[in-house]
């Protein structure tokens, strides 16, 4: 692997990151700089495009992107450029150290995948959905149909046994509901079925998905195993940041062990109850 | 307290296949004036517009969060008294703190059963009747 192509890698990665970021909902506690992110985003931009990874040891040009962040004047934001700049610094070098340039090069080229990925299972989740939904809409007025028709034979037929129909009416309700038992309700029940099948095959996307996630997994703990422990190392404890979005955390996707959630509504209940709520 | 059918609820959540979902089950608990919005911001507009009776809420959305659009409809004089069902995958116990403290008239998390929405939404039209 030539330096060259390992600079260019890197700063495409460090580029889909930074582009990524702005995505990230704004945390509740600043609440005064929804214009921010786009200055955010151009200011970040920048850092990236001036950043240079230090191949040679010169370290002018990151000094530079530090000083395109001050010059802007955003004190807090500063620090945090200032943080990443070093840190990306700190990290290039470890890497090199280390010997982490090949993970890193795999990596890079798996992640546009890994993100073609995502975007598919986004994809397919959300037609299953939709697929699912409309086979619903179908399906809830055909039952509610023959929920209807055979409340208002079986209201008639009531009258009939409580000898208030005329021979007439009585030819009548008996047609009618030799129509509904032959025509209506087998029609109906057939097509309600097909909108059951539709359900049940709008749940193929869990194989193909399946199997995406999982190639996504094993990328994501190669990737965390290689650089978690280098990250960890070149990040001062007090510089570590804490978590911004601590209320907004998303879905518990393994509760084993935790004991600060919650895995169903009961202890929702109970701990709402217990406070008095 | 038998609830009013025609109560007009505003489902809020980002993704359109879980307001869906709502406006589904509250037709089938017999609710069918039911309105949406797509985040916080977009609620807080049709809310001081007028008209609902009754807030469905996810947590974590873009521009305005579940959390602030609560707190904000509890600091508007007009609208602090309207009910706030939140629906969740936020499961933290301190989310439901907060949650709680901030006035939520109730608390469900996702994944959800029809029995349980009902069940919370009996609880606070009983609440409501008592009021």
């Amino acid at each position: 692997m030539t330096a060259a192509n390992d600079s260019d890698e890197l700063e495409a990665l460090f580029d889909s990151i930074a582009a990524d970021i702005p995505a990230t909902p704004p945390t509740p506690a600043k609440q005064d700089n929804s214009g921010d992110s786009d200055e955010l985003e151009a200011l970040f931009d920048s850092v990236a495009t001036d950043y240079k990874p230090p191949v040679a040891a010169a370290a002018a040009p990151e000094v530079d992107a530090v000083a395109v962040a001050s010059d802007a004047g955003w004190p807090a934001q500063e620090s945090v450029f200032n943080r990443i700049g070093h840190m990306m610094r700190e990290l290039h070098s470890t890497l090199h150290e280390l010997g982490y340039d090949k993970l890193i090069e795999e990596t890079v080229s798996a992640l546009p995948d890994a993100k073609d990925r995502l975007a598919y299972v986004a994809n397919l989740t959300e037609q299953a959905a939709c697929r699912v939904l409309n086979a619903t809409d179908v399906a809830n007025p055909l039952v509610e149909g023959m929920e209807n028709s055979a409340k208002a034979l079986g209201q008639r037929w009531d009258k009939m046994f409580a000898n208030q129909l005329s021979v007439d009416e009585f030819k009548q309700l008996a047609a009618e509901t030799r129509a509904f038992l032959k025509e209506d309700m087998p029609r109906k029940t057939q097509e309600t079925r097909a909108q059951l099948t539709e359900i049940m095959m709008a749940q193929d996307f869990q194989d193909l998905t399946g199997q995406v996630i999982k190639k996504i997994v094993v990328l994501a703990q190669n990737l965390e195993s290689g650089l978690v422990n280098v990250l960890i190392e070149v990040m001062p404890e007090t510089k570590r940041t804490p978590e911004v979005t601590d209320l907004m955390n998303g879905p518990v996707v393994n509760a084993e062990g935790r004991s600060d959630v919650v895995v169903n509504q009961q202890q929702v209940d109970d701990l709402l109850d217990s406070l008095g709520f | 307290m038998a609830a009013d059918p025609k109560m007009r609820f505003l489902v809020v959540d980002d993704f359109s296949t879980m307001r869906r979902i709502v406006r589904n089950l509250l037709k089938e608990l017999g609710f069918t004036n039911v309105d949406e919005a797509e985040d916080g911001a977009i609620a807080l507009q049709k809310l001081q517009a007028g008209g609902f009776e009754f807030v469905v809420t996810d947590w974590n959305m873009p521009n305005m969060d579940g959390l602030t659009l609560l707190q904000t409809i509890r600091s508007t004089p007009n609208l602090k008294h309207l009910p706030v069902l939140m629906i969740t995958a936020e499961a933290k116990k301190e989310n439901i703190i907060a949650a709680a403290q901030a006035g939520a008239s109730g608390y469900i998390v996702k994944p959800f059963t029809a029995g349980t929405l009902s069940e919370k939404l009996n609880k606070i039209f009983e609440k409501m009747g008592q009021a």
